[in-house]
């Protein structure tokens, strides 16, 4: 087991590398120029000593302001590797500093005047608490209906749930947001339409978290119920093809009470493909989000992105890419391991 | 007897040529039916009804959106209408109420609504009443104006003016940029009950929106000149709630109603013309007297046109106020070189305006949004001004026929000749110049307002109406038709989610097919190589991606051209790998291994012979995975990347409904189009999901 896992971080990280590069050379594609940025900048607060200057000097200055920014960014080179490097943190700048990822310099955002780290840090606190509490909503409704579609396959309530869950996972979620929105804001009045918290409150403790919950209870009844519509099926489908396996009848033959056949022996021979499901799509719920953030006015990582990406302001924009990405890798892992935990076909091969 | 014979023996052999001829073999020699595995699937998949239904509905959105578009050759993307903005779904625009029908003395209208005049002295109203986001309803015509001889209406964007016959002047509608002031009590109830349905949240999004807070503002006191009305009924403080009620209208970008025409009256018999512009209005007496009052923003040079005396006519264009003088050699505008250009026609070379009249002189005008025809003392017509590209030139006239009548709507004219016959021509969009057969001879008056134009026959009755019925999904923000629209859009979405199915479906089954029929090495740099696809972050990934192409230079066809590739790109690997399941299954296969020992090439086994067999279950996928990708290109454009306006998706015409307001107010801009994805969607997932069914023998077992 200890092997099979090495092996599959070796090859999550073989992935990362790449793919980090691949994101590099989109980020290289952005028009986005740190060191001709900041030299601008840098020329701006010399307004008052230059102002005997002569145009010439004035541009041998910024050349050089230019390219010492060029020199402390890596950017000094041409040489796409090295860049690279550099970026990563792997290699050193002209003044032989290390300053990458890896050192934990991921940039500066100039739209909101910080360090990237800075301004990714709240964001992403509201866009995991969210989307914890979606999961944990989404499972504790979605498992026990698929449990009972599956038991009761072929019912009127079956059949009916059927047609929901395809209506649930056909609807685009902007679309079933709208709707919601519509239903709970402007026809019944219940919630506020977007937002995070009552505007000019300032309040703390228990009430902090009410007024919070007020604000978050529309947001995750939306991603509950786009949720619901694959995985009822999925846990439904798995159910039934647990419930077809010879151990069942087996079990039924020796008189097992139903409840015991059930949720003893059929549930855990589903759990096998549930669980995979389960980290798949939380990893997922991650991307997904993304589109109610902007929908609902939250202010997490799916806000931020699409803000960043309209102002260009693209050193957030790879920070956010690379956690998604990341994101994505670790969950990919924990598939494997758990694949290999739960079917041990799995780790002997690989 | 033998004719059918001879027609049922023809179609049993194009049955049998297309169909094989096993039916009429078992028929005949009473062996077992013979049905292939396909046969079988066809078979099984109509036997489930909601599968055929969902079929039918999809192929059908299919031909609306493919076929549709062939019928609407005046449709353009970037189509905007200033005066046709967030009209409420309606067909009612023609529909004269039919008390009015064969008593009109008047008809008159501006932006998505007519109102009519009897000579009975009612007023009518019809066409789209609502008024967006003020809450008002401006068909709510007051008791006042109900009980009262009308002798003269004009209806301008929101509002509608009314002069009665004792000289009194009526307004309703809306009333923030000072299209009247009243001191009706039932209007002001009216627009408080407006101000009220309009919530403080959304009156703040609307402030974001772009109404200045001055308007908030004013909204607020002209609340409390409703409040302190309400307190007491006296008379007294009627007046002070008008005191209230005009300061709201002398705010900025206003020029406030007349104090005479608020509290006094007018002379009615000396009224020469009434007649409303975007949210301003005009009375010229025939003494040359001009009342002029509105929203300075509306009309830029509204100012030269304040205190004006000695004009023979006024009308208004989109943005400008327009008017003859007394001297009656030009159009005036009070700014230089406005209109100074004149041409016989609108296909016709423009001359300076001096040279073309050569003495004679301007009789009247006639303006719509942004040109004007005028009417010369010899009889003959000029226009000046810019004309669209859809523009149609005026008829011919007969030798000796001149302009009885002429009217002018938003973009079109209708004219009235001696010889009875009735033209329209100009803007020709929204079908206003389609002129009925049956007017010619009949009309003794025509009225054209908007898009509408209806001609009325001596006895005042209402021989022919023609122009824009209305929209049947109503109009987005831009004054385009949603319906129009959605068609539009579907195409545009349908094409992106076929074209990226394609190329995902293409790169899926071949390597799919290399990696399960190679196996080894290639199998496993391969899914490899796939397994990274699939660690991409798919929606976060195709955002910066499309941002990126945003920025880049190159046309709009291209753009959408890469983002159907971005989408391809990224979704082709859950194909790949079911291809792949399915090789390895089928390699296995006895027909393989005689392939193989006739030395048949190995590539020309994976494509020719395996793929072949496993195209069923990667026709469901694809299914399944066009629903997919005209998802993410809808979420795309929903979010503003992928494709953007004016280029209609239904992703991006729903960009306008990310707030409650919209969402609650102009309900059709995002319930239509809504439905029409969803529903597209729906119906492919179940025909995909009920292939998926019919073709798995074992899910057919358990059923």
């Amino acid at each position: 087991m200890g092997k099979y896992i090495l092996k599959r971080i070796g090859y999550m990280i073989a992935v990362l590398i790449v793919l980090s590069f691949v994101l590099f050379l989109i980020y290289n594609l952005v028009p986005n120029n740190r060191a001709y940025t900041d030299a601008k900048a840098e020329m701006m607060t010399q307004k008052t000593r230059l102002r005997n200057a002569t145009q010439e000097e004035k541009d041998r200055m910024f050349d050089d302001l230019y390219v010492e920014y060029q020199r402390k960014y890596g950017t000094d080179t041409k040489n796409i590797a090295v860049k690279y490097l550099r970026w990563v943190g792997l290699m050193p700048n002209y003044y032989g500093k290390y300053s990458g990822l890896l050192q934990g310099d991921f940039g500066y955002s100039y739209e909101l005047k910080n360090d990237v780290v800075e301004v990714v840090k709240e964001p992403m606190k509201n866009t995991v608490f969210i989307n914890i509490f979606a999961t944990i909503l989404a499972l504790g409704i979605t498992i026990p209906l698929g449990i009972v579609c599956a038991v009761k396959k072929g019912s009127k309530g079956d059949q009916v749930m059927q047609v929901v869950t395809i209506i649930g996972y056909s609807l685009p979620s902007f679309v079933t947001a709208i709707l919601f929105v519509w239903i709970f804001c402007s026809l019944l009045g219940w919630f506020p339409p977007s937002g995070m918290k009552t505007p000019g409150s300032n309040y703390t403790g228990w009430k902090w978290f009410t007024d919070r919950m007020y604000y978050m209870i529309l947001p995750l009844i939306t991603m509950t119920f786009c949720s619901l519509g694959s995985m009822t099926r999925y846990v439904r489908a798995s159910m039934i093809d647990a419930l077809s396996l010879d151990c069942i009848r087996t079990a039924r033959a020796k008189g097992v009470t139903e409840k015991a056949v059930i949720y003893s022996h059929a549930w855990r021979n589903a759990l096998i493909p549930i669980v995979t499901l389960v980290v798949g799509w939380f990893l997922g719920i991650f991307g997904g989000s993304l589109m109610f953030e902007n929908i609902f006015g939250i202010n997490g990582m799916g806000k931020l992105m699409i803000q960043s990406l309209r102002t260009q302001d693209f050193d957030v924009v790879v920070l956010l890419q690379l956690f998604y990405v990341a994101i994505s890798l670790i969950g990919n892992l924990i598939i494997d391991i758990v694949y290999g935990l739960v079917d041990p076909r799995v780790r002997v091969s690989a | 007897m033998k004719k059918k014979n001879f027609f049922s023996r023809i179609g049993g052999w194009i049955r049998r040529i297309f169909f094989g001829g096993s039916r009429e073999l078992a028929k005949s020699v009473d062996v077992e039916e013979v049905v292939t595995p396909f046969q079988q699937i066809v078979r099984n998949f109509f036997e489930r009804k909601l599968a055929v239904g969902a079929l039918c509905v999809v192929i059908s959105m299919f031909l609306l959106v493919f076929i549709g578009p062939l019928f609407m050759p005046r449709y353009y993307d970037s189509y905007t209408e200033v005066t046709q903005k967030n009209v409420a779904p309606t067909m009612s625009m023609l529909k004269v109420p039919s008390e009015l029908k064969n008593d009109v003395k008047m008809i008159d209208s501006y932006g998505s609504f007519s109102v009519g005049l009897s000579n009975a002295g009612k007023v009518y109203v019809w066409g789209a009443t609502q008024l967006g986001t003020t809450g008002i309803n401006i068909a709510d015509i007051p008791e006042a104006v109900k009980n009262d001889k009308i002798a003269y209406v004009a209806a301008g964007i929101d509002h509608i003016i009314a002069i009665s016959e004792a000289g009194k002047v009526y307004g309703w509608g809306s009333n923030k940029h000072g299209q009247y002031i009243t001191t009706d009590k039932e209007v002001l109830e009216m627009l408080e009950e407006a101000e009220e349905s309009v919530s403080e949240e959304e009156a703040a999004l609307l402030e974001n929106a772009g109404v200045s807070a001055d308007d908030v503002e004013g909204e607020e006191s002209a609340e409390k000149a409703s409040d302190e009305e309400n307190a007491e009924e006296t008379s007294e403080e009627t007046e002070e709630a008008a005191e209230l009620n005009k300061a709201v209208a002398t705010g900025e970008n206003i020029i406030p109603m007349p104090d005479e025409l608020v509290t006094g009256t007018i002379d009615v018999a000396n009224i020469k013309k009434l007649v409303c512009g975007y949210q301003c209005t005009a009375i010229l007496m025939n003494d040359g007297k001009l009342y002029i009052w509105g929203n300075t923003n509306a009309y830029q040079n509204i100012n030269s046109f304040v205190d004006k005396e000695g004009l023979i006519d006024i009308d208004f264009t989109l943005n400008y106020v327009v008017g003859v003088t007394e001297q009656a050699t030009s159009i005036y505008t009070g700014k230089r070189g406005l209109y100074d250009q004149y041409r016989s026609n609108i296909n016709k070379a423009a001359k300076a305006s001096k040279k073309y009249l050569k003495g004679r002189k301007i009789v009247s005008i006639y303006a719509t949004n942004n040109h004007i025809c005028g009417l010369l003392d010899d009889g003959k017509l000029f226009f000046a001004g810019n004309f669209p590209a859809d523009s149609v030139a005026m008829p011919k006239l007969n030798k000796g026929e001149t302009i009885v009548q002429l009217s002018a709507g938003t973009y079109h004219y209708t004219a009235l000749t001696s010889e009875g016959r009735v033209f329209s021509w100009g803007g020709s969009t929204l079908g206003q110049t389609d002129v009925p057969d049956n007017v010619t001879g009949q009309t003794a008056k025509i009225f054209t307002g908007s898009f509408q134009s209806y001609a009325v026959d001596a006895n005042n009755a209402v021989v022919g109406k023609w122009g824009l019925k209305g929209y049947i999904f109503g109009t987005d923000g831009y004054g385009a038709d949603i319906f129009q629209r959605i068609i539009q859009g579907g195409k545009m979405t349908m094409t992106i989610g076929a074209v990226a199915v394609i190329i995902s479906t293409i790169i899926g089954i071949i390597i799919g097919c290399l990696s399960g029929y190679f196996g080894g090495a290639v199998d496993i740099i391969l899914m490899r190589v796939a397994e990274m696809f699939s660690a991409i972050p798919f929606l976060p990934f195709a955002l910066i991606l499309s941002a990126i192409m945003a920025q880049m230079d190159i046309s709009e066809d291209k753009k959408i051209f890469i983002l159907m590739c971005i989408l391809g790109v990224l979704t082709w690997t859950g194909l790949a790998r079911m291809v792949r399941g399915q090789v390895l299954v089928a390699r296995e296969n006895e027909y393989v291994t005689a392939a193989k020992a006739m030395g048949v090439r190995e590539g020309r086994i994976a494509f020719r012979h395996i793929l072949p067999n496993i195209v069923s279950i990667i026709f469901v996928t694809l299914t399944l995975d066009f629903a997919t990708c005209m998802l993410t290109e809808s979420s795309l454009s929903y979010l503003g990347f992928g494709v953007t306006y004016p280029r209609p998706t239904w992703g991006n015409m729903l960009n306008g409904a990310n707030n409650s307001t919209i969402i609650k107010n102009y309900w059709w801009q995002w319930v239509f189009t809504s439905i029409f994805l969803a529903v597209t969607c729906i119906c492919i997932n179940i025909v995909g999901d009920t292939l998926r069914d019919v073709m798995d023998p074992k899910s057919d077992r358990d059923k």
